[in-house]
């Protein structure tokens, strides 16, 4: 007689197999196979589902929607007709053109003329005026700062945690210049700064708020909008200097 | 979790969210998010873990929305999403001897894990029989590797095809079977010797 194997026996009772006549056919009379399959039976009784937790959903959809960015695909679909094989050596040569076009305007008007700068993660211009330079030590200290918690996997230490709450207290003046300057992409990121800098001075240490942390700076982009903000800041200060040599 | 394609309520909130309208995507939350915390807990066996990758993995496919192809179901979408969100959580906490430490920061009258109350209506030994019954179960799931856990709780707890898991585990179909058959098998030898059962 061919016994089936456990496997098999799995399969059937979790009807996966696809000799299950042939299966129940050899248990009526193998009495040795029967007993392994009860005892596959028992085990998926055992381990059958229980009741899972139901989450508030208004809690979390409030969590989850001040984490949410308003999205805005009007440039892709207009762009859409890029994909055209035909259009891109047009657009090489347009670019070419262009390009001609504005070195030669470079070249003729050697002034520097100030624009405004789009590239902080579709937020729109930081700045373009010459920042307080001690907003450039503040940002490099967050940077630190957050790079080492985004990569703690543990509770965080406590001078991890004062480093957050002096943090905390110069963020707040720094926001403020923000708002007077009128530098509202700045103030909103020096804002989610100053929420991650409370929630680290302030929440009871456990690896669960040092994930949760890790989640909102990964997904809300917040380290990466400090290193854009912290380069233009340089930037704007090189320039300010080379304007001023 | 199922293949079906989405309904227009859905394909309408995605083009809204789209759009700039953040609040339409709450009606996708209120269908989905219950489901993707019951997987999320299945795979993590904590409650609070399985809220923490439920609100990850519905950001994640927020901020992923505009390059999401409507040719499948937003459903299958979130839940891969949650459920690789859940295997990494459980792999990082693997490496987190500090995770099962006793919380003394928590308050322990809300903390499942630090007191049970026991449920007023069984008596002490219903309680106890309860207490152990959960106890054996857990110690036994622990012997599953996360890829265990996750196709046996899929497939035996939700009722999800091995297709599905073998889709949304980036396996193949036999790879997911095994997954559950060597899961069922360790669980079966981990409860012969209280059941004194058979081979």
């Amino acid at each position: 007689m061919k016994h089936f194997s456990e496997d098999e026996l799995i399969a059937y009772q979790l009807h996966e197999s696809s000799d299950e006549a042939a299966i129940r056919a050899h248990l009526e009379e193998c009495s040795l196979c029967a007993d392994l399959s009860d005892s596959i039976a028992e085990t998926l009784r055992v381990f059958s589902a229980e009741t899972a937790p139901q989450p508030d959903l208004e809690l979390n959809w409030q969590r989850l929607r001040g984490n949410l960015s308003v999205l805005d695909v009007e440039r892709p679909r207009r762009l859409t007709w890029l994909r055209s094989g035909w259009m891109w050596p047009a657009v090489g040569f347009a670019a070419a053109v262009a390009l001609l076009i504005s070195g030669t305007v470079v070249h003729l008007h050697r002034e520097t003329v100030p624009r405004p700068n789009f590239s902080i993660n579709g937020h729109g211009p930081l700045t373009t005026q010459p920042a307080d330079p001690a907003i450039a030590d503040h940002l490099d200290a967050a940077e630190r700062l957050l790079t080492e918690v985004n990569n703690a996997s543990g509770p965080l230490d406590e001078t991890t945690r004062n480093q957050a709450h002096d943090l905390l207290m110069k963020n707040a003046v720094f926001i403020h210049k923000a708002r007077q300057g009128g530098d509202v992409a700045e103030a909103a990121v020096l804002e989610n700064l100053g929420r991650v800098l409370t929630t680290v001075d302030t929440e009871p240490s456990t690896p669960h708020s040092t994930l949760r942390l890790r989640i909102e700076m990964n997904t809300s982009g917040l380290l990466l909008d400090i290193r854009i903000l912290r380069q233009n800041d340089e930037q704007n200060n090189d320039g300010s200097k080379g304007a001023t040599e | 979790m199922s293949n079906r394609r989405m309904d227009r309520t859905e394909t309408e909130a995605i083009r809204k969210v789209l759009a700039g309208d953040r609040d339409a995507y709450r009606v996708l939350m209120e269908r989905h998010f219950y489901a993707v915390t019951r997987v999320a807990f299945r795979i993590t066996g904590d409650e609070a873990d399985a809220e923490e990758v439920a609100q990850e993995a519905f950001l994640r496919a927020y901020n992923k929305l505009p390059s999401f192809r409507q040719d499948a179901a937003f459903s299958t979408w979130v839940m891969r999403i949650a459920m690789n969100t859940s295997l990494n959580l459980v792999e990082r906490r693997k490496h987190d001897l500090s995770y099962r430490a006793p919380r003394i920061a928590d308050d322990p009258a809300v903390d499942g894990e630090t007191v049970r109350i026991a449920d007023i209506k069984d008596g002490p030994e219903d309680a106890l029989l309860t207490r152990e019954a959960v106890s054996v179960r857990e110690a036994a799931m622990a012997q599953l590797t996360p890829m265990e856990r996750t196709a046996f709780t899929l497939r035996h707890m939700e009722d999800v095809s091995m297709s599905e898991i073998a889709v949304a585990l980036n396996i193949t179909v036999n790879s997911a079977k095994q997954a559950v058959f060597r899961a069922v098998g360790k669980l079966r030898r981990s409860l012969t010797p209280i059941a004194g059962g058979t081979r």
